[in-house]
C-alpha cells in the first residue's frame, strides 16, 4: 500500500519546522529582556516538535492515503468562489452577494430544480437578512 | 452560610411566569442556533446580552444559561445529522451519532444525545448547587504550576485521542500550540507572527478557526463529494422500523455507568478553568471506549458512545460556573459572557456573592434546573423538526450553512478579515483531515496554548525560575506522574489494527471515509 502522502507531509512539517526555527521566529517574533519566559522559547520549542516529528513520519509513515487530485481541484473550485465572494462583499456588501454566491454554489452541487433554487437563492438571504440587521439590529458583513 | 429562607425565596423566584418565560425562550433559541452549523451558542449568548440591559437579574441571566444549555443539545443535532458539529464540543458527538444516523436511526441518535445531556446537566447542576463551595475551595489552592501540570495531563489524555498515528497527533497539537502563539505575547506583550497584520495583533479568532477548521471545511469536503450530482437529502431513509425512533429504557439504563462517568468527567474539568467542554466530550469518550468489552464498535453508532460525549460536555455547563460564582474567575468563553452579563447587571461575583446575591444565586439555580426540564420537552419536539429540516436537498443546507457562518463569523470578528481567516483555516482543515491529521486535536491544543503558555510564565517565576523545581509541588508531581502513565496506558492499548479500524479522535467524517476518502 503507497504511503507515500505521509513521506511528503513529514517532509513538509520537517521542513516547516526549521524554516519557522531558523527564518521566521527571529524575524517575526520580537525578543523582549526580561521576564520569565522569553516571547521565542514557546514558538522555538513547537517549531523543533514539528520538525522531529516530521523527520519521524518520513522516516516511520503510516498507510494513510490521501484523496486524488479530482478532489482537491473540486475544493479549489469552491474555495476560489468563496474567496470572490469575500472579495465582492468587501466591495459591494453582503445583500448582493448572497444570492449571487448561494446560486452558484447550488448550482456547482448540481441543483437544478426550480423551488429548492428559489428557497436557497431568495428566502435564505432574506431570512438572515431579516434574522440579523431587524431582529437582531446588527450589521451584515461588508 | 445562607439562610435556609433565601434559599427557598430564590428557588421560588424562578416560577413567575416571567422568568420561566424567558427560560423557555432562551433554551429554544439556544437548541435552534445550536443546531445551525456555524451560530451555536457562545455566538447567540455574545449577540443576546445587549437584549438583557432592560431586564431584571434574574431572566436576564436565566435567559443566557437557558441559551447555553440549549445550544449544548442543538449543537448534537447536525452532529449526528449532518456529520457537521453544531458546536466544538459536539464534534465528538459526531464518532458515533453519524454513523447510527447513516443506519437510518437519526431519531434514536438524537434522542440518546439529548436524555445523555440532560442526564450530564443535571448531575452537574446538582453537584453545582450542593458542593460548590468546597470545589471552588480546592480550585483555588491550584497555582500555576498545578495547573501547567494539569495542562499536560490533559495533552496526554489526549494523546489517546490520536488516531493512527501518534506522530500525526503531536504535529496536530503543535500546530495548534503554534498558531495559538500569533498575536501578542502574553508577558511581554510583544506582537509575534502577525507578518504586519495588526488585525492579527489580538491573536486569531477562535470563531474563525473553530468554525473554518470544523464547519466550512466539512461543508466544503461534502460539497466537492457531491460536486454536479443532482441535490439529494443528506439523511439516510428512516429504516422505518419503530424501535430505531427511540430510546428504551432498557438502553438508557445499560448506559447508567457510562453516563455516570462523562459526568463526572464534565464535572471535574468544567470546575476547572481552562479545560472546556470539547476536552471533557473526547475525554470520555476515550476512557468509556477504552473500558468497553466491545472498543471495536465505537465509531460505528454505538450509543455507548453517545452517551459519554453528550454527558460530559453537558456537565461543564453547571460546574463552570463553580469558579465563576466562588472565585470570579470564568472558566470558558461562556462563562467569561455570563460574567459579563452580571457585572452589567452590578453583580460581581465572587466569595462574597452567596452572602450578598444569596437568593439571586439559588434563582439562578433554580433556573438551571428547570432549563433542563426545559431542554427535555422542547428537545423532543425540536428534534424531530430538526430531522425534517436536515432532510432538505444537500444544494440547500449547505448553500444556507456557508451564508450563516459568514454572518456569524463577521459578527463574531467584527468584519470579513475574520472571515477570510476562517477560509483559510478551512482550506487547512482540508488539508488536514486529506493526509490523516486530527483537526480536534489541534482546535484543543489551539484553545488552551495562551493559557498554557501564561501559566508556564507564571510556574518558572513561582519556582524561582527552574521548572524542574516543580517536585515542591505534590499535586503537580502527582498529575505529571499521572500524564507519564496515562500515555504509556494508550500506547499498550494501541495497535495499528486497532487504531485503523477506528480512527479514534478524528472527527467529523474522518471516521468514516479517511480510508477512501
Amino acid at each position: 500500500m503507497s504511503n507515500s502522502a505521509d513521506r511528503w507531509t513529514g517532509a513538509f512539517f520537517l521542513l516547516f519546522g526549521l524554516a519557522m526555527f531558523f527564518l521566521v521566529i527571529p524575524v517575526y517574533v520580537e525578543d523582549a529582556q526580561g521576564g520569565n519566559l522569553s516571547p521565542r522559547t514557546m514558538p522555538n520549542v513547537i517549531a523543533w516538535v514539528i520538525a522531529v516529528c516530521g523527520g519521524f513520519l518520513v522516516i516511520k509513515p503510516t498507510t494513510h492515503q490521501a484523496p486524488d487530485g479530482r478532489f482537491f481541484a473540486q475544493v479549489a473550485a469552491y474555495v476560489a468562489v468563496l474567496g470572490a465572494a469575500i472579495y465582492a462583499m468587501s466591495l459591494v456588501g453582503f445583500i448582493y452577494v448572497a444570492p449571487v454566491l448561494a446560486l452558484v454554489i447550488m448550482l456547482m452541487i448540481g441543483e437544478r430544480r426550480p423551488l429548492w433554487l428559489g428557497i436557497g437563492v431568495v428566502l435564505m438571504p432574506a431570512a438572515i437578512w431579516f434574522l440579523v440587521t431587524q431582529l437582531l439590529e446588527r450589521g451584515l458583513p461588508g | 452560610m445562607v439562610d435556609f429562607s433565601i434559599i427557598l425565596a430564590g428557588f421560588g423566584d424562578v416560577f413567575t411566569p416571567i422568568n420561566l418565560l424567558f427560560v423557555v425562550f432562551g433554551v429554544m433559541l439556544g437548541q435552534f442556533v445550536g443546531a445551525v452549523p456555524g451560530i451555536g451558542p457562545v455566538m447567540a449568548m455574545a449577540i443576546a446580552i445587549p437584549f438583557t440591559f432592560g431586564l431584571d437579574p434574574l431572566p436576564a441571566i436565566a435567559f443566557l444559561v437557558g441559551v447555553n444549555k440549549g445550544g449544548l443539545v442543538g449543537g448534537a443535532v447536525p452532529a449526528i445529522l449532518m456529520n457537521t458539529p453544531g458546536t466544538p464540543d459536539a464534534a465528538a458527538t459526531a464518532l458515533d451519532g453519524y454513523p447510527l444516523a447513516q443506519q437510518g436511526k437519526p431519531l434514536k441518535a438524537t434522542k440518546m444525545a439529548l436524555f445523555s445531556s440532560i442526564t450530564g446537566d443535571t448531575f452537574s447542576d446538582i453537584v453545582l448547587i450542593t458542593v460548590s463551595a468546597p470545589l471552588a475551595i480546592l480550585a483555588l489552592r491550584m497555582g500555576p504550576v498545578e495547573i501547567v501540570a494539569l495542562m499536560i495531563f490533559a495533552f496526554s489524555i489526549i494523546s489517546g485521542l490520536m488516531g493512527e498515528s501518534l506522530i500525526k497527533g503531536v504535529i496536530a497539537a503543535a500546530l495548534g500550540l503554534m498558531f495559538a502563539f500569533v498575536g501578542t505575547d502574553p508577558e511581554h506583550f510583544t506582537p509575534r507572527l502577525i507578518f504586519g497584520y495588526w488585525d492579527l495583533f489580538d491573536g486569531l479568532a477562535l470563531p474563525s478557526v473553530a468554525i473554518g477548521m470544523l464547519a466550512i471545511s466539512e461543508i466544503l469536503r461534502r460539497m466537492s463529494a457531491s460536486f454536479g450530482t443532482s441535490g439529494q437529502g443528506l439523511l439516510a431513509p428512516d429504516s422505518g422500523n419503530p424501535d430505531d425512533r427511540r430510546v428504551s429504557w432498557a438502553e438508557y439504563w445499560s448506559c447508567r455507568y457510562t453516563l455516570l462517568r462523562g459526568a463526572t468527567i464534565g464535572t471535574i474539568l468544567g470546575a476547572l478553568p481552562g479545560i472546556g467542554s470539547t476536552a471533557a466530550a473526547f475525554m470520555s469518550y476515550a476512557m468509556t471506549k477504552a473500558g468497553s468489552k466491545d472498543p471495536d464498535s465505537f465509531g460505528k453508532g454505538n450509543l455507548h458512545g453517545i452517551a459519554a460525549t453528550e454527558s460530559a460536555n453537558s456537565a461543564v455547563v453547571g460546574s463552570n460556573l463553580i469558579p465563576l460564582l466562588t472565585l470570579g474567575i470564568p472558566g470558558s468563553v461562556t462563562a467569561a459572557l455570563i460574567i459579563s452579563a452580571f457585572m452589567i447587571h452590578g453583580m460581581q461575583p465572587g466569595p462574597l456573592l452567596f452572602q450578598t446575591q444569596g437568593r439571586l444565586v439559588y434563582g439562578l439555580f433554580g433556573a438551571m434546573i428547570m432549563a433542563n426540564f426545559v431542554n427535555l420537552w422542547v428537545g423532543q419536539a425540536g428534534l424531530r423538526l430538526w430531522v425534517k429540516v436536515v432532510s432538505a436537498p444537500e444544494s440547500v443546507i449547505f448553500s444556507s450553512a456557508l451564508l450563516l457562518c459568514f454572518v456569524g463569523v463577521s459578527m463574531a470578528t467584527n468584519g470579513l478579515f475574520g472571515v477570510t481567516i476562517m477560509l483559510i483555516f478551512a482550506v487547512f482543515g482540508v488539508l488536514m483531515h486529506s493526509f490523516g491529521y486530527s483537526m480536534v486535536i489541534f482546535i484543543i491544543a489551539f484553545f488552551l496554548g495562551p493559557q498554557f503558555e501564561k501559566s508556564l510564565a507564571q510556574a518558572i517565576a513561582l519556582l524561582n525560575g527552574n521548572i524542574l523545581h516543580i517536585y515542591t509541588s505534590p499535586v503537580a508531581v502527582a498529575l505529571l506522574v499521572l500524564s507519564v502513565a496515562s500515555v504509556f496506558w494508550f500506547l499498550s492499548r494501541r495497535t495499528n489494527t486497532v487504531a485503523d479500524q477506528t480512527n479514534l479522535g478524528v472527527p467529523d467524517g474522518e471516521t468514516l471515509d479517511q480510508k477512501d476518502p
